[in-house]
This record gives C-alpha cells, structure tokens and sequence, in this order.
C-alpha cells in the first residue's frame, strides 16, 4: 500500500524503519475509479497525492474547454499548491485516467509532519525544488523549442504516458489542436 | 472530497460489498455493524482506514436490552478508537432510530443528532453529514462523551419499549 511512496522518499531522503513507521501513521490511502475526481476546481485542495499505481490528469476548464497541466503516473505526486498552501479555492480538477491507488498527504497531516518529522521537511523541500525545476523547464521549452522538437523531448521523456494517455490529451497537454498534434506524428513517421 | 450540502445530496451511492476495497475508497466510513461484530470489521480496515473519519454508530446493548455490555469507563466509540488508533472515530447516529432517517421532524421538530469525537475537522465533517441527512446536528464533546450519548439510546429504547413510539421517536433539547 506504501510500497513505492517509501521507496521513493528513502531514494531522496533514507528513513530508519521507526522514522517510516512514524510517518505512516499521518498517510491516508485512497482508492478513485477511472474517471472518479480527487479535487474540483473551487473546492479547496487539502490534499498532496501520491500515485501508488495509476495515471491521473491535471487540468483547467475554460469556456468549457480543457486545458491538460500535468499528468501524474506512478511515483510522482499531484496537488494543486497554490490551492492547498494558501487555503484558496483550487484553480483545477484533478481526475483519475485509471483506476488508481493513491497515498495522501492532509493538509493537518502535512503541517503534524513538519513539526515533529525533520526528514520529512527535507523530503518537501527537495520535492518542491524538483517541480519548480521541472516548471521551469517546460516553461523553457515551450517559449524557446520548434514543436516538433517539443513533441520529440516529450516522447523521449515521457514515454509511459504516451503510451498510456490519449492522443487528444497529450495535445491538451502541449497546447495543440489534436488535428495538429497528429500532423506532427504524421511528419514524424515520414522523416524515419 | 467535497462536502457541500447539494453535492453530498446528488452523489452516486454504491454498495459494496467487501468492507477493505469500500474503506479503501471512502472518504468518510461509517462501521454499521452491531458492536459484537466491530472488532472483526476493524482488524480488517485497519490499515485503509488510516487518518480517515469513521463512524461509530453502534450502541453495546445487552441482549435484554436493559444494560450496556461496556465497562462505564469506556464506550463502543472509544473501543473503536483503540481497534483504529490512526483513524478519527467520531459518534454519531446512534442517538436516532432507523425509521428518524425518513421521518427526520417529528411533532414538527427537528430531531437532535449528538456527535462526539476528539478531532475538531472530522466533527465539522460529522456535523456536515449529519445536516445534510436531515437532523440537527449537535456536537457534545469530545469520544469520552460517546458514554453519555449509547446510555442515552439504552434509555430511549427501553422507553419506546414501554410506551410503544412505534420506533419513532429522539431527542430534543429545547433552549
């Protein structure tokens, strides 16, 4: 149930099994069907989560179109942060693309951990850092790379989701029509 | 997640029957078992109802319904804590009878439904859902108060035995 939470927490920060156990206790599991949301845009996000096994989308609806901000696959965590630091409505949904088992991380939670679990500190700030880095990169690619090349370091990047996302998200996800996304598959294929 | 009054009235509500896969997906659990059959459910959610807010609604009646089978120094609710001692066990609903749920306004008032609990938020949660099915929700004070409140339901049943309210029938507090 914890299994790669943990794994991934000691690859940043190692715990001693009594460090893990104490933090265990502030975890809540949580299973969503496919489709099923973990927090809709204007309620406000309590919660990190950590994708234990299955794929969930992040996203902003405007004039009823969809706008993909984030995929999250297992290992990876997803919140809205804004939402949940602040206490202010959350500018996202967040859904499940699969059936998916989730650990969360409570806003109380979060806030018990800080103070009583130093390496749990550690282990937020590194994972902050890294989105931040990761923020920044894509804001980079996206006012500075060809789509093309855009597409390509996605591919390479991201293979999973590729193959386990629809086309018309990942389109979402890269700001392109569909129609697009697939001319660019298309020119692709041709140069190989 | 979402916890207003319209939202909580239009969901789409499922049995399920396999009490680890249904906690593992529930936000809020309530345990609607007898209190002899707790301890059993319990052992098995243990680890999926971790941080969550679960429901006691058990009241650990005797079989001559004249007593509690409980020490007076505990209670169902706080038996239940200590079977899920990471969970937030909050009492509510055993002060009502099943045929209230329909009939929440009896002689034209709102019946009380009592909560008890040490966790502020799952309180807030409790007396959410306590609303929004139809009582008036009032928190009484933290789990040891669950004492108070299954002693409340011995009385209520033995009363409804001897002057037949026909199972419908709460309390009130008028202020």
């Amino acid at each position: 149930m914890y299994n790669l939470f943990f794994q991934k927490y000691n690859e940043k920060v190692p715990l001693s099994d009594e460090e893990q156990e104490q933090i265990k206790k502030y975890l809540t599991p949580k299973k969503l069907r496919k489709k099923q949301y973990l927090l809709q845009e204007g309620d406000v996000c309590k919660v990190i989560a950590f994708v234990e096994n299955g794929a969930l989308r992040e996203y902003a609806v405007e004039n009823g179109k969809e706008h993909i901000i984030q995929f999250a696959l297992e290992g990876w965590t997803i919140s809205d942060l804004f939402s949940f630091f602040t206490g202010e409505p959350a500018t996202y949904h967040i859904d499940a693309l699969e059936d998916t088992e989730l650990v969360l991380i409570t806003k109380d939670a979060h806030e018990e951990l800080l103070k009583t679990q130093p390496k749990y500190e550690t282990y937020m700030r590194l994972l902050i850092t890294n989105a931040y880095i990761a923020l920044q990169r894509r804001l980079t690619s996206n006012i500075s790379l060809p789509i093309e090349e855009r597409y390509i370091n996605f591919t390479e990047k991201y293979p999973d989701i590729v193959q386990r996302v629809p086309q018309h998200m990942i389109a979402s996800y890269m700001g392109l029509t569909p129609e697009t996304l697939s001319r660019i598959r298309k020119k692709l294929a041709n140069r190989k | 997640m979402r916890k207003s009054k319209a939202t909580i009235l239009s969901a789409n509500l499922e049995a399920i029957d396999c009490s680890v896969e249904a906690s593992w997906e529930a936000d809020i659990i309530i345990v609607a078992v007898p209190f002899e059959a707790e301890k059993d459910v319990a052992r098995k959610i243990q680890e999926v109802a971790n941080q969550k807010i679960v429901i006691s609604i058990s009241n650990p009646l005797n079989s001559t319904y004249d007593g509690l089978v409980t020490a007076p120094d505990t209670s169902a609710a706080e038996e239940l804590q200590k079977l899920l001692p990471n969970a937030k066990v909050v009492k509510a609903f055993n002060t009502t009878f099943a045929a209230d749920f329909s009939s929440p306004l009896i002689d034209g008032k709102q019946v009380d439904a009592f909560i008890a609990g040490n966790d502020e938020s799952a309180l807030q949660t409790a007396a959410e859902l306590v609303s929004t099915v139809g009582f008036n929700p009032l928190v009484a004070g933290d789990l040891t108060v669950s004492r108070t409140l299954e002693n409340m339901q011995l009385l209520l049943i033995q009363l409804n035995m001897k002057y037949n309210y026909n199972w419908l029938a709460g309390w009130k507090i008028l202020h």
